[in-house]
């Protein structure tokens, strides 16, 4: 528990950025997103269009007039942005010890080592949640006064879940590079790079149905925005695969740190 | 010439993974791209028939892929990526390696001026990022002529294309060791090279989704947006022109703030 109580005051100026960075973000995004609410020219465009022409594209299909539209395409980049803060803290959180050569100190504390990562994982599945739920509350704070509807909720509430999932999946490949890495100096950077592969593998798979395969790939591509706005539920398979991910992280970490090499 | 010799020898193994990865993703991306730019066209000719807005606000504009150029636009935007955070990461840990690895009091005590030790590591990195550089020239011809069955393109916007990267390098560099000098320890780098590189990426990918410029003028990724470069064959000059600047501030800021700065040490 005081492990858990440090790393929380150790990492609230971190946490504090990002939340910055994610209000910035929101600013920027929903002050673009006034030129588009109810433009009429856009609606009457949009009104003389046959439907079935417009289900044809559903893949891009979401309207820009509405927020849940909006919100649609922000999905993914605030989700970038979860991700990269998730997979930093779970990386970091465990290699800084042998950065700073603070490592010798805290294996001497009378805890298991298992302890440690228990204690160092929740710390930062806090930082998470709090970022996820600012980010929750700066939408919902931004959209308040374009009067969304109760679909608009629902389809926020999803996407939220959705990427918290995907956060938790990145945090917990942090923490396990973290721990399984033999250089800790290269876990960061190795953290990073999969976030980048993944993302750049997620831009292919949205290009065409051929390489829809790939989707298993990312976790960027889990959860469809479009289908959790159309269809309102999040696909089970996918949530399965995601908590077989972070399970299997999460074991690989506490084997491999037990048996860590210390670097002094 | 030795701090030059020394910190270039410590590039080497990243300049290596940047390089190859760099070559992958143009082939990857490219190859990925034209095995299906017969149905991406048949889309766009569709798409050519609504009006304007409708693509806007669908963010289907810019998507051309009927050249071969068209198709390296969009390779090129993630080549850009990695390009960015391989020279912030180098920026950030520039100078900033000494102080967190507890060489600095050794490599202040020899007997050359401050000014002389950065301009030696900023020349080392500086080469280092022109390797990778060429290696983005030689295998971006390499895979366009391989995909493109010797028909012709516009070699002027490809190779000006190729250009702006320099500038764009030099301006994730710079603003690196800006940053890393004005804070006053800096932990670890990744976290500081990705939140300027993709954070940028993030602002102006995002922004040019919905028409009018606003925030988005200060990312380079603006200034040097591939499918702007292809299109005209030509610069966006006043927003290349705000890198170029930013860059003419950040470096003599940095020997400023380099000579005179203090340095923590282990004792």
């Amino acid at each position: 528990m005081r492990i858990y109580l440090w790393e929380l005051k150790a990492n609230y100026k971190s946490l504090l950025i990002y939340c910055g960075i994610s209000l910035f973000f929101m600013t920027v995004g929903f002050a673009k997103f006034s030129a588009y609410a109810e433009n009429p020219e856009l609606l009457a465009i949009l009104d003389s269009m046959p439907s079935a022409m417009l289900d044809a594209f559903s893949m891009n299909a979401f309207n820009l007039t509405t927020v849940t539209g909006f919100f649609g395409v922000m999905y993914v980049f605030i989700g970038l942005i979860l991700s990269i803060a998730a997979v930093i803290w779970g990386s970091d959180i465990i290699s800084k010890e042998e950065r700073d050569k603070t490592i010798e100190f805290s294996l001497t504390l009378p805890i298991k080592r298992s302890t440690l990562i228990t204690a160092k994982t929740a710390a930062v599945l806090t930082n998470c949640i709090v970022l996820a739920l600012v980010t929750w509350g700066l939408v919902l704070v931004n959209t308040a006064r374009y009067n969304p509807d109760a679909e608009f909720y629902s389809f926020v509430f999803l996407g939220m879940v959705s990427l918290f999932i995907t956060q938790c999946i990145f945090l917990a490949v942090g923490v396990f590079l973290g721990s399984a890495m033999k250089k800790h100096k290269n876990s960061g950077s190795v953290a990073v790079s999969l976030l980048l592969g993944t993302y750049f593998i997620s831009v292919i798979a949205g290009l065409n149905e051929d390489f829809e395969f790939l989707k298993y790939y990312t976790p960027f591509k889990y959860f469809d925005p479009a289908a959790l706005l159309h269809e309102s539920k999040i696909d089970l398979p996918f949530v399965w695969l995601s908590l077989g991910i972070i399970a299997v992280s999460m074991v690989g970490a506490y084997l491999t740190y037990s048996k860590r090499d210390l670097y002094i | 010439m030795n701090i030059y010799k020394h910190e270039f020898k410590s590039y080497l193994k990243s300049v290596g993974i940047w390089s190859v990865s760099i070559f992958l993703i143009i082939l990857i991306y490219l190859s990925a791209i034209s095995s299906i730019s017969a149905d991406i066209q048949t889309l766009n000719e569709v798409l050519a028939s609504f009006p304007e807005e409708f693509l806007i606000a669908f963010g289907m504009t810019d998507m051309d892929f009927s050249s071969i150029l068209g198709m390296y636009g969009l390779a090129f935007l993630f080549c850009q990526i990695c390009l960015a955070i391989q020279a912030s990461n180098y920026g950030f840990s520039l100078v900033s390696i000494e102080e967190r690895e507890l060489t600095a009091d050794f490599l202040l005590a020899k007997p050359i001026g401050r000014g002389k030790i950065l301009t030696a590591k900023l020349l080392a990195a500086i080469a280092s990022l022109t390797i990778t550089n060429l290696v983005v020239w030689v295998s971006s011809f390499l895979v366009i002529n391989m995909l493109n069955d010797g028909q012709p393109y516009e070699t002027k916007s490809l190779i000006l294309l190729l250009l702006s990267i320099v500038v764009f390098q030099m301006f994730f560099l710079a603003v690196g060791v800006l940053i890393s000098l004005l804070m006053k320890r800096v932990r670890s780098v990744t976290p500081l090279s990705m939140a300027l590189a993709f954070g940028m990426y993030v602002i102006s990918a995002f922004g040019s989704m919905l028409g009018e410029d606003t925030i988005e003028v200060i990312s380079p990724f603006k200034h040097f947006e591939p499918n702007f470069i292809i299109k005209n064959a030509a610069y966006d000059m006043p927003l290349a022109l705000i890198s170029v600047i930013t860059i003419l501030v950040a470096i003599p800021a940095s020997y400023l703030l380099y000579s005179k700065r203090n340095i923590h040490t282990a004792v």
